[in-house]
């Protein structure tokens, strides 16, 4: 399964990112091998859409978890539509996030 | 002659200066050019006004040619096509209708398609010609029914009044690029500050002549010692007033009372002299 979140700095010890699509990097992590990648958000600074972009993106890495406070209502559409499915994020880091998903502990938004 | 009013700022007075200025100048157009959330026809009450839609363009991708080279993806600035498993997929609400995405599309995939962005209203008010502007509700930007609007006042010998938007995005910039004289409308705070000095440097940037109304004055000189250090000619201070604001809000046109008329008619007397109306 692979779990895609948002985050503030690069890696499994940062904060969740508070927003979605003006992210800095995403982290792409993969349950079966157990390793992350990191991604920078190249699209951070555009001017519109953004989150258009990020749920591109999200999608296209065969997400299947995406774990985030909060997503905008065109991003929620395209999301859902792929049938992605969104949890919400606690204030925890990544790692912790990916520990409590996997004990059924968090909410689906 | 077009005369722009703008303020950064939302709610600083720009409505309450284009509308009584318009209102007392003789032969002229007030044109609502706050396509967002137009509240000039609250003030220029014009039963049975005539409508017009606006309509801009959008991509259409035909699904059986496009083969996903993502050419038009990687084109778009606004973001509004986005390839999701294995299609490009079209956000009509962010596009800009540049047709940008059908040129460098190389199978011909993309047609463009008419869409109502929104309408343009236009009739009058006792001998002053009144437009005004309305996006539909989910769009996200105007700018089309700002060139419509502005198009349709180019060739007229009438003194133009342009109500802006706030702020200084595209809509502002569109809405001011035909002014011959700019008045800038600030509220004495901080806010209002921070936001002038934004409308302020647009209008150096295009070169606009310029005037300012301090709109709301009290004893408070932050705006004003702005405009000195600026060198920005100051064309009136309207004072905060409990009377003036209480008709305004009740959608009267206060330039018809004797007491408030005085106030408008100097700042017209003021471009005057500057422009020429």
């Amino acid at each position: 399964m692979i779990i895609t979140i948002p985050t503030v700095t690069s890696g499994e010890k940062s904060f969740v990112s508070d927003r979605f699509g003006r992210c800095n990097f995403f982290y792409v992590y993969d349950t079966e091998t157990k390793l992350g990648k990191v991604y920078t958000n190249i699209h951070k600074d555009g001017q519109g859409g953004v989150g258009v972009k990020a749920s591109e993106f999200v999608i296209n890495q065969k997400t299947d978890v995406l774990i985030t406070p909060r997503v905008g209502s065109k991003s929620i559409d395209i999301i859902r539509d792929a049938n992605v499915k969104i949890y919400e994020a606690t204030n925890e880091i990544v790692k912790t996030n990916i520990e409590r998903f996997l004990n059924n502990e968090l909410k689906e938004l | 002659m077009q005369i722009a009013v703008l303020s950064g700022k939302g709610g600083t007075g720009k409505t309450l200066l284009s509308v009584n200025l318009s209102y007392l100048a003789k032969n002229s157009i007030y044109v609502d050019c706050d396509v967002e959330e137009p509240n000039g026809l609250l003030y220029y009450k014009i039963p049975d006004i005539e409508t017009d839609d606006v309509l801009t363009l959008y991509p259409v991708i035909d699904h059986d040619v496009c083969d996903g080279c993502q050419k038009c993806t990687d084109f778009c600035k606004f973001n509004a096509l986005a390839f999701i498993l294995g299609k490009v997929r079209v956000f009509k609400e962010l596009c800009h209708s540049c047709g940008g995405c059908s040129l460098v599309c190389p199978l011909n995939a993309i047609t463009e398609k008419e869409k109502v962005l929104g309408s343009v209203k236009h009739g009058f008010y006792e001998d002053t010609e009144v437009y005004s502007g309305e996006m539909k509700i989910g769009e996200e930007s105007g700018v089309s029914i700002i060139k419509e609007l502005l198009n349709r006042v180019s060739n007229t010998d009438k003194t133009v009044f342009i109500d802006s938007p706030p702020g200084n995005g595209c809509s502002v910039m569109e809405s001011i690029s035909q002014a011959d004289y700019c008045i800038l409308v600030a509220e004495p705070s901080i806010f209002g500050l921070h936001n002038l000095n934004m409308v302020y440097e647009l209008t150096r940037k295009f070169n606009k002549k310029i005037g300012l109304v301090i709109n709301k004055a009290s004893n408070d000189s932050i705006i004003y010692d702005y405009a000195k250090e600026k060198q920005i000619e100051i064309l009136a201070q309207i004072p905060m007033d409990l009377e003036l604001g209480e008709m305004n809000s009740n959608g009267e046109i206060v330039a018809k009372n004797d007491k408030f008329r005085p106030i408008f008619e100097s700042i017209l007397n003021k471009i005057d002299e500057e422009v020429q109306l």
